[in-house]
């Protein structure tokens, strides 16, 4: 167990910046997960703590010490890697001892240790066995096991769920964070899906083109994203974004939506007068008996919830491209949506008066696309 | 699963007995020849199998000939050659598959390249190295030569397995401790281990078939001949015993089929299965 640090973290493919600036304290014992879109430098900033990529720049340190310049095997930490990385010629039980033996521990403490973390796992009666004979979850296991076994400082986790069915990736989630929990041994794990860095770490890191967007807890990056980004890649589904020129009203700042005026945040006051970005989760978005009035495109009935669908307003809609949004290529300027849970039943073309709590906006400075005020 | 149809079996069946008979056909002569007189061999109708075989032909060449130092030339040649050539191109297969080496894609190339070039292009320079070297009737001769072709394929065919393999698996080797030399021992070779196995086959009956290098630079006695240079000399000028020759080629052949029956486990592939999701 032990604290991480990562000091002004550079890494360049030549010309290319792959991480920028990377400054990150992970306290002892704590399950921290950088999570991003592809090509965000998540991975690259992971091997970089395992020893795998070297650094261009600055210091990485596990429990104090630096090991900047440590090879993998000399920083104390165990790796599970998204396609798992099991030696094929060797037995679970091989698999889950190397590093031990590595470590040259004798043979009876590496059998005691290895059947210990079987019997965690549930892998005792597949011991024997070759990787090619265990399914996908229990090819995960001794990947895990092979972690464990070691009682290294650290864990470092790459995709580890990415290989698992839908069922069993909630079911290995949860395991994993127990396990953890158990262990206490402090965690650093890789994942582009925004679900598993909200239900599982105690830390989030958000990133995007090589830096860090936001480190927060879930709570923090759902409700107080500090940028649009932040905004857009944490929730599902995404925040709905709009731009509007704040205007000042009689109750205080406001600003149009379609025909129709709605209040801001006080705080907009500041900005009369100017464009601005704002956003709203699909979730605080509430059907009303007045309000901006919309027509539904397309009504999703996913059993508890639905998710509505409408046009974004035209003089509201959001040029992407000139937002840090431009790359996201599952958001549609042109649409908003809704997220209800009742016993309503929706359908297409309906018209709906929709009310915008003004606790929930959030505003964002279309130039620096950072939150506002 | 769709029942063939008994035309497609018997199709089926009928290809590999032919092809079977097509490939086997040399071995079964070579026997026949073997175990007959010269004087047979022209006979009409053909004898598919002597009447009187002649099994002492086997120790005829034993007595009258250095067939055992040929032999033990040939499979000190045909080892030393397959073990430098595979310590070599493992390394440089290895190195240009994971490592980005500057004008490492040309080099690739220029590597494959280099073993179109004919073997009797290399004979007059290395002739010339292994006099100035004293190397000339030594059999170290044979396999450096035999090596400056055998590398560059094997570099390139290995270099070709390891890029098929998951640089995962090393990573996680590295983690748990491992040297990076120990984890080309521990890992990467047993699992390339069949792409191991066809380079080192071919290495060895490359070499164990060499005829050219040996003639080139192995003349000065009888004692350093290969067993390709001891069975050609058995062709006479006026009279050929076609049986002794064949039956040292029939001697000559077991030692590639050992060879094979050894590696042919390692051959099939798929070792790697399970490493992965």
């Amino acid at each position: 167990m032990a604290t991480v640090q990562f000091d002004q973290i550079k890494k360049s493919y030549g010309a290319v910046e792959a991480i920028r600036d990377f400054n990150l304290d992970i306290a002892d014992g704590e399950f921290c997960v950088f999570v991003g879109p592809s090509g965000c430098g998540k991975s690259t900033a992971l091997k970089m703590l395992a020893g795998l990529e070297a650094t261009t720049g600055g210091t990485i340190s596990i429990g104090g010490r630096d090991v900047t310049e440590l090879g993998p095997g000399k920083r104390d930490i165990a790796m599970v890697f998204q396609n798992y990385a099991l030696y094929p010629h060797m037995s679970v039980r091989k698999n889950i001892g190397f590093g031990l033996k590595m470590q040259g521990m004798a043979a009876r403490d590496i059998n005691t240790r290895v059947e210990e973390a079987a019997r965690v796992l549930e892998l005792t009666p597949y011991l024997d066995r070759k990787p090619r004979a265990l399914s996908g979850g229990q090819r995960q296991r001794v990947a895990l096991g092979r972690a464990i076994v070691r009682e290294p400082k650290a864990f470092l986790m790459d995709e580890p769920l990415s290989n698992l069915d839908a069922k069993l990736r909630v079911q290995t989630r949860s395991e994993i964070v127990k396990l953890q929990k158990r262990l206490g041994v402090t965690t650093i794990y890789v994942t582009h899906d925004q679900t598993e860095a909200l239900t599982m770490a105690d830390k989030i890191v958000v990133m995007k083109g090589g830096e860090i967007q936001q480190v927060g807890s879930a709570e923090d990056l759902f409700h107080t994203p500090n940028n649009i980004f932040v905004a857009g890649f944490i929730g599902s589904p995404g925040m709905n974004f709009f731009h509007g020129t704040v205007a000042t009203g009689a109750d205080g700042p406001v600003t149009r939506f379609g025909e129709t005026k709605i209040a801001l945040p006080a705080k907009c006051a500041a900005m009369a007068g100017r464009d601005m970005i704002f956003g709203i989760r699909p979730e605080h978005l509430r059907v009303a008996e007045s309000g901006p009035s919309v027509g539904l495109t397309l009504v999703e009935n996913l059993g508890t919830e639905k998710i509505l669908h409408f046009h974004t307003p035209g003089q509201n809609m959001l040029e992407l491209d000139r937002t840090a949004l431009a790359n996201d290529e599952e958001r549609d300027a042109q649409s908003m949506l809704i997220r209800v849970i009742d016993d309503r039943r929706y359908r297409d073309g309906e018209t709906l008066n929709l009310s915008f709590p003004v606790d929930k906006i959030h505003v964002f400075d279309p130039d620096t696309n950072e939150v506002a005020g | 699963m769709q029942k063939r149809h008994p035309l497609g079996t018997f199709a089926l069946y009928a290809t590999v007995i032919v092809t079977c008979a097509l490939l086997l056909f040399p071995i079964y002569w070579m026997v026949v020849t073997a175990l007959q007189p010269s004087s047979n061999l022209r006979a009409y109708p053909p004898q598919f199998w002597p009447t009187d075989p002649q099994w002492n032909v086997f120790a005829d060449l034993l007595a009258k000939h250095p067939f055992m130092l040929w032999f033990s030339n040939t499979i000190l040649i045909a080892f030393a050659t397959m073990t430098i050539s595979l310590a070599v191109s493992i390394l440089a297969a290895y190195a240009l598959s994971r490592f980005r080496l500057r004008g490492g894609q040309g080099l690739g190339l220029f590597i494959l390249t280099s073993k179109m070039l004919p073997a009797t292009l290399l004979i007059i320079p290395l002739f010339a190295i292994f006099r100035s070297t004293g190397l000339v009737g030594s059999l170290w001769s044979v396999v450096i030569a035999q090596a400056t072709l055998i590398v560059p394929f094997c570099t390139w065919m290995l270099k070709g397995y390891f890029d098929t393999m998951p640089p995962e698996l090393e990573q996680a080797a590295l983690v748990d401790g491992c040297s990076p030399l120990g984890t080309i021992w521990r890992i990467v070779l047993p699992v390339a281990a069949p792409g191991l196995a066809a380079t080192a086959l071919y290495a060895f009956v490359v070499s164990w078939s060499d005829f050219l290098f040996g003639r080139t630079f192995l003349t000065t006695t009888d004692e350093s001949w290969t067993l390709q240079m001891g069975i050609a000399s058995l062709k006479g000028e006026f009279v050929t015993e076609w049986n002794v020759i064949m039956a040292g080629s029939i001697m000559a052949s077991i030692p590639i089929i050992i060879v094979y029956l050894f590696l042919e486990r390692f051959l099939v592939g798929g070792l790697a299965a399970g490493s992965e999701k």
